[in-house]
């Protein structure tokens, strides 16, 4: 060992240079770790998923006819009337609240309009009734209601 | 390696440990969608504890960016604030139009009476053109008292009385050459719906709608109440109407001395007469929305806006106060009575209507010929008779409230 290279620890062969050294490779090793992990978690980035605009109802023969079977999560309600099938969105359409069903068909708890059973305006704000919505019936006897 | 490599090593290793953690601290994004807009904000990432502001604009419907403006995918606050509307104010006059517009909202038709915004901002609560015309009239800067000025430049929204001028030109008080008008637009502007309140709690209120429509009095502004509501305790009206008076020679506003204890005192000023009605029941459950907000006129004075009287629910010697039978669904007064439901109003109710049309929601006319009336803000349930058929003796010419305090006012 040369005379002018302090040793790190007296007794040790690691010298103070080959300490500094390690020091400084592993901190840019972590460094370059930690960027990668910020560029994945940048590139790995998912924006919102769309809201789903399409739902499986499961079977038709689930629904018998004379039903009226809440859809929650389409916000929606399906009606068997005497074997057709209808669905009928529950966003009113004044302002976007969800309707409430009451006794005489359905009322907005956010500006008081009213529709009936069939989603026809009872009294406003809404100007237009309850949106009708596309309903598929699949070869498998399935349902799927559209709300888009 | 040199020992400077490895400091700098050290110091860009601190740097992203540093970002990490700042990463690793953030809150994941709350996202909402809401069914108005179908756009996704993340606003209540840091506001998920704000209470709703009112059961007809739930957060759900509405959002936060519809009303407020903002970023809405920011996720810092000082960039998702960037481009709020009116600051935490939106319902301020100089944006209200974008914050709460829309032909669905409070920006829509004559007809339907959603057209609270042009309303309010020709309101002379709005204008203060009555004030100005005042003391210009007063002090010699105009040879009457109509209207000519208004805190901003506006034309009427409709003139439906010869009373009402078609517009007001902005006031400016260093273009006065009266020293009094002059110091009037100093110091005294400080009671109109697009100026700060004054200091102090019982002052409190923000600017705009929210100036009637937040409850802010005798809270700290500074703290945040979200909150709309169209049953408004005397007290927010209190926030400018009983606070003190203008000294006209000094030309100041000069506060209340007085530090009332409970409704009765802090209802009207201590020279004021009243009845007891008047202190139990709140402002609003008499006075209309066009009295408040405004009908489209530009007015002169106060006296030209401000019509209910006591007359409007008793009625006089020979008349019955004036009703209607509700048969409309669609009745604004159906409406109205939704949004505060203190009544179960209906179809085939008989409601007390004014001289000028506008339905008393909050009334009904009784089997046996008496009325009921709601607090809108207390919800209490009054009952009351008219005058005809009493041994009232008021004289028909005589029918401002002054005449009826005669005998019914209440000592305090």
């Amino acid at each position: 060992m040369p005379s002018n290279v302090k040793q790190f620890n007296p007794g040790s062969s690691v010298t103070r240079r080959d300490f500094i050294a390690l020091a400084g490779k592993s901190l840019l090793t972590l460094t370059g770790l930690l960027s990668l992990g910020g560029l994945a978690r940048f590139l790995s980035f998912q924006s919102e998923p769309a809201q789903p605009s399409e739902f499986n109802l499961g079977p038709a023969s689930d629904y018998p006819p004379g039903s009226r079977t809440p859809i929650p999560q389409a916000q929606a309600v399906l009606i068997n009337q005497d074997g057709k099938f209808e669905a009928i969105s529950l966003v009113c359409t004044h302002l976007g609240c969800v309707v409430n069903s009451v006794e005489t068909g359905y009322a907005c708890p956010c500006h008081g309009s009213r529709f009936d059973q069939d989603g026809n305006v009872l009294n406003g704000p809404a100007k237009q009734p309850l949106q009708k919505l596309v309903l598929e019936e699949t070869p498998d006897g399935g349902l799927t209601v559209h709300t888009k | 390696m040199k020992t400077s490599t490895a400091i700098a090593s050290a110091a860009l290793f601190l740097a992203a440990l540093a970002a990490a953690f700042w990463q690793y601290r953030r809150p994941a994004p709350v996202a909402l969608t809401p069914t108005l807009t179908g756009q996704v904000e993340y606003c209540l990432t840091c506001h998920a504890d704000l209470p709703e502001i009112s059961p007809a604009h739930p957060v759900e419907t509405f959002g936060c960016v519809r009303c407020h403006g903002g970023e809405r995918l920011a996720l810092e606050a000082d960039l998702a604030h960037s481009t709020m509307r009116g600051g935490r104010n939106p319902s301020d006059l100089a944006v209200v139009e974008a914050s709460c517009g829309g032909s669905d909202c409070h920006s829509g038709s004559l007809a339907e009476e959603r057209d609270h915004i042009q309303r309010v901002r020709t309101g002379i609560q709005a204008t203060y053109a009555g004030a100005i015309a005042q003391i210009r009239y007063t002090f010699g800067a105009q040879p009457d008292a109509i209207a000519r000025y208004g805190i901003y430049a506006i034309e009427a929204y409709q003139m439906t009385t010869p009373r009402a001028v078609p517009y007001l030109d902005a006031f400016d008080p260093a273009q006065e050459s009266s020293q009094p008008v002059k110091a009037f637009g100093e110091q005294c502007l400080v009671c109109h719906l697009s100026v700060d309140a004054l200091p102090g709690a019982p002052n409190a209120r923000l600017t705009g709608c929210a100036a009637c429509h937040t409850p802010t009095a005798n809270t700290d502004l500074e703290k945040p109440v979200h909150q709309l509501t169209t049953a408004m305790p005397y007290t927010q009206c209190n926030t400018c109407h009983n606070r003190g008076n203008y000294d006209l020679s000094a030309m100041r506003f000069v506060p209340r001395n007085d530090q009332p204890a409970d409704r009765l005192h802090d209802y009207y000023q201590p020279i004021a007469q009243f009845v007891r009605c008047e202190w139990t029941l709140d402002c609003v459950d008499c006075h209309t929305r066009h009295e408040a907000m405004g009908d489209g006129n530009l007015y002169s004075s106060k006296k030209d806006i401000q019509y209910v009287r006591c007359y409007t629910c008793h009625g006089t010697l020979d008349k019955l106060p004036l009703t209607r039978t509700i048969s409309d669904p669609n009745d604004l007064a159906l409406r109205m009575a939704f949004l505060t439901p203190v009544i179960d109003l209906k179809v085939g109710d008989t409601v007390i209507v004014t001289e000028k049309g506008e339905t008393l929601w909050n009334t009904r006319q009784l089997q046996d010929g008496t009325y009921e009336l709601f607090g809108k803000a207390t919800g209490q349930r009054l009952t009351f008779r008219p005058v005809k058929g009493s041994a009232c003796q008021q004289k028909p010419d005589q029918q401002e409230s002054r005449y009826c305090h005669e005998c019914h006012a209440v000592q305090r």
